[in-house]
């Protein structure tokens, strides 16, 4: 009843303010059929797509609809965005570009280019969009603001400091009134932080740091203010919100310095973590954390997946991880009480699990002058390509990796600061693990030939689950079995996730691999 | 420019600039700000200092200078000239890039720890390795081809290593063979060229290339040199590594 008032308050919103072509907020709120309005689709992150005129007993048929190249002179244009598609308008990013291309054939509409002040440019999420609006994060630390009609700039907003080696790659997420963006950048020993911005004009609204002060909740579990301060925990995850429990839910990165950690003694709280937050204010709910004490670089910045279950008899609401760190939890999320922990695939870093539910890490496992011989690698066992869950099977899908190489510590100085250390080597498989969220027992797992590639995932209710594979295929996969059931070969890996929507009768399935997106559908006589 | 971290106008290090700068340091600030410049009892931190990060050729370390801070010398700091004070910050940017993940100090310390006895122990043993390797064979001298980071990574990674994971053992010579048996014709076997879960293809002895679409009445079998290797990740421990590692290094 609650969601239902909510949607209405928002759609009396948009017609207001941003009359016709703009972005219903109720859309937020709905699986998406006509539309992908945000970077997981709805908010729950299941990127689980309701339609099913494509399904396992046509998919065979599944061809190619259109194809958009980036044009050249775009450098390094790999394409991770996870595209939003409005009124028949798909929006997408690489870093400092934005694109607004047809949904329905491919067409470009407008391009809009970022004259770059610095900044790492290793991949950009996409971008939120809100009534007319677009909003996207840079890698010199700007949140820009375009209108959604013609791409012209409306406003930019610094949300972080380039000298201390910060850089922004997130795709924003709007709540409310409220335009989600988190930070990137494990170089310098830097906090990390998350911050809440007007749509209207990019102004702060509120701040939450991953890392607390002296006094606050959570500062014993780091040994001074100086290793607290300078702690890390960047949130350059993804955002996933309950609107009836009114929390955001979203995932902290490593703590710092990142493989050193004799001078950070303790679990190192809120970094590697999951944490519920209060849209309206910032204020933490409850945290979760997967990897307490972290020295591996495995940010816990994965997608935190929502759906509702019985447990015990009694309805709940839900919460999955599966983490860099190679473990899957199921959690409360109301409470962020943990039900399930498991691993995934296997790993030999945790020697077992705490009463919260929580891996207690092996010390012998940190990285050591003479090495380490780790499971999962630097890489992880996932990482940000997104997961799926499908309420239709109960099975969350996830492309892992089950990775070894080799830990070591190189900094011998008396304080390590910044990085310290690094792996070497690796062997890699490459899984598809479908997972029970009852139990965290993998149903199929399906071992992709070679290594490589790691794709994010899209389940429908046509009993499919779209994944990359390792030899730059677009497979098509049968949900509740893992048979593989189509394929396309793209001559790139796929880089981003699948997403789906319905337009004038017509189901397409879009899927980004390097420089190009692909439409693909089952055509009708 | 545009892949590296930071700002495209940030501090460019010159490096005379940074040892001149490293006397100035050494002269006036090393007793109370340490010698990596990570702070000490009585100064703080300078690498994470923001207005050393904010800093362009003595843009914000100037004006602390010129404004009065002790030096260890007793001298006046706002007696410093402007070229030391661009040598200063020449140095104190060099010492922030000491802990960035490409930092020249960073290489890996004594991976020999091992016990070489128990690693032959280990490699006649529980290893297995004696099964398909021998010290006096296709190992002899092994132990000066490689330095010992690499001889470790060498037997546990011998194919080059895929994806993100740091730099991998690297180039191993043997070549996964594959035998293919289509259901009409007779076994085709060759060096396998590429496989996934839709085609499969390989070069044959005389580097003619095949190919097939692979389906349930096409048997396929790869036969990967490296498989031991593989399961030995499973087994080994770290104790056992570094005494294999002492081990093979013995061998020289």
């Amino acid at each position: 009843m609650k969601s239902i008032r909510l949607i209405a308050a928002m759609a009396a919103i948009s017609a207001t303010l941003f009359g016709q072509g703009a972005l219903d907020p109720a859309k937020l709120l709905q699986q998406p059929t006509d539309t992908w309005p945000g970077y997981n689709g709805d908010y729950s992150g299941r990127r689980f797509s309701p339609l099913k005129k494509i399904n396992s007993t046509n998919v065979h048929n599944l061809s190619l609809q259109w194809i958009y190249r980036i044009p050249q002179g775009v450098p390094g244009a790999t394409i991770k965005a996870t595209p939003v598609e409005v009124n028949g308008v798909l929006y997408f990013t690489v870093p400092d570009h934005v694109w607004a291309i047809d949904a329905r054939s491919g067409r470009e509409l407008w391009h809009h280019t970022h004259q770059s002040k610095g900044g790492i440019h290793i991949g950009n999420r996409g971008v939120a969009v809100y009534g007319a609006w677009l909003y996207f994060e840079t890698p010199d630390c700007q949140l820009i603001s375009l209108n959604l009609k013609d791409g012209k700039e409306r406003w930019h907003k610094s949300i972080c400091d380039l000298d201390q080696l910060y850089y922004a790659s997130v795709a924003p997420i709007i709540v409310k009134n409220h335009v989600l963006v988190g930070v990137s950048g494990d170089d310098l020993d830097i906090p990390g932080y998350f911050e809440s911005r007007d749509p209207e004009t990019g102004e702060l609204q509120w701040h939450w740091s991953a890392v607390p002060k002296k006094g606050e909740p959570g500062f014993e579990t780091w040994p001074n203010e100086d290793a607290a301060a300078h702690g890390g925990g960047m949130t350059w995850g993804t955002t996933t919100y309950d609107p009836e429990l009114n929390q955001i839910y979203l995932g902290t990165g490593n703590p710092q310095p990142v493989i050193a950690g004799k001078g950070r003694e303790g679990d190192n709280l809120y970094t590697a973590s999951i944490v519920a937050l209060n849209p309206d204010t910032g204020k933490m709910v409850w945290y979760f954390q997967p990897s307490p004490h972290d020295t591996h670089d495995w940010d816990n910045v994965e997608v935190p997946v929502l759906f509702d279950g019985k447990v015990e008899g009694q309805n709940k609401k839900l919460l999955s991880m599966a983490c860099r760190n190679g473990w899957f939890f199921v959690l409360d999320r109301a409470t962020g009480k943990a039900l399930v922990s498991k691993e995934y695939v296997k790993t030999n870093w945790a020697k077992g699990i705490d009463k919260r539910g929580q891996p207690i890490p092996d010390p012998k496992k940190e990285p050591q002058f003479d090495g380490a011989l780790v499971s999962p690698n630097q890489g992880g066992a996932a990482n940000w390509p997104p997961p799926t869950y499908s309420p239709d099977t109960g099975l969350f899908y996830i492309n892992a990796n089950r990775a070894f190489s080799v830990w070591y510590l190189y900094d011998i100085d008396e304080k390590p600061e910044g990085w310290g250390g690094t792996d070497r080597g690796g062997y890699t498989e490459a899984l598809l693990q479908a997972i029970d969220v009852k139990t965290g027992a993998i149903r199929w797992s399906h071992k992709w030939e070679g290594s490589g590639g790691r794709s994010g995932l899209m389940s429908s209710a046509g009993n499919l689950v779209f994944a990359g594979d390792t030899s730059n295929n677009f497979v098509a996969m049968d949900a509740k079995t893992g048979e593989p059931l189509w394929h396309a070969n793209l001559a790139s890996s796929v880089s981003n996730a699948p997403i789906s929507y319905e337009l004038d009768g017509k189901q397409l399935v879009i899927v980004g691999a390097g420089d190009s997106l692909f439409a693909f559908t089952v055509n009708e006589k | 420019m545009l892949a590296q971290a930071g700002a495209a106008d940030k501090h460019i290090i010159d490096a005379a600039g940074v040892e001149r700068g490293r006397k100035v340091y050494a002269a006036e600030c090393v007793t109370c700000h340490g010698p990596s410049a990570r702070g000490a009892q009585n100064g703080p931190d300078l690498v994470r200092s923001l207005v050393v990060l904010h800093d362009r050729y003595g843009s914000d370390i100037g004006p602390v200078m010129k404004k009065g801070h002790p030096l260890q010398s007793g001298a006046k700091s706002a007696n410093l000239t402007q070229a030391q004070i661009e040598d200063l910050a020449d140095f104190l940017h060099f010492k922030v890039t000491d802990t960035l993940r490409s930092s020249p100090l960073f290489h890996a310390q004594n991976v020999l720890t091992g016990d070489a006895k128990a690693g032959e122990a280990y490699f006649n043993g529980d290893g297995k390795c004696s099964q398909c390797h021998s010290a006096t064979g296709d190992l002899k001298g092994v132990g000066a081809k490689y330095d010992p980071v690499d001889m470790q990574q060498k037997f546990l990674f011998p194919k080059p290593a895929f994806g993100r994971g740091g730099r991998g053992g690297g180039g191993g010579g043997k070549q996964t063979m594959v035998t293919v048996t289509p259901a009409s014709g007779p076994a085709v076997t060759g060096v396998l060229d590429k496989i996934d879960d839709f085609n499969v293809s390989l070069r044959d002895k005389d580097g003619e290339y095949h190919a097939w679409t692979r389906s349930s009445s096409l048997k396929v079998k790869v036969d990967d040199p490296y498989k031991a290797h593989y399961e030995l990740l499973d087994r080994i421990s770290d104790k056992n590594m570094h005494d294999i590692t002492a081990y093979l290094e013995s061998l020289k």
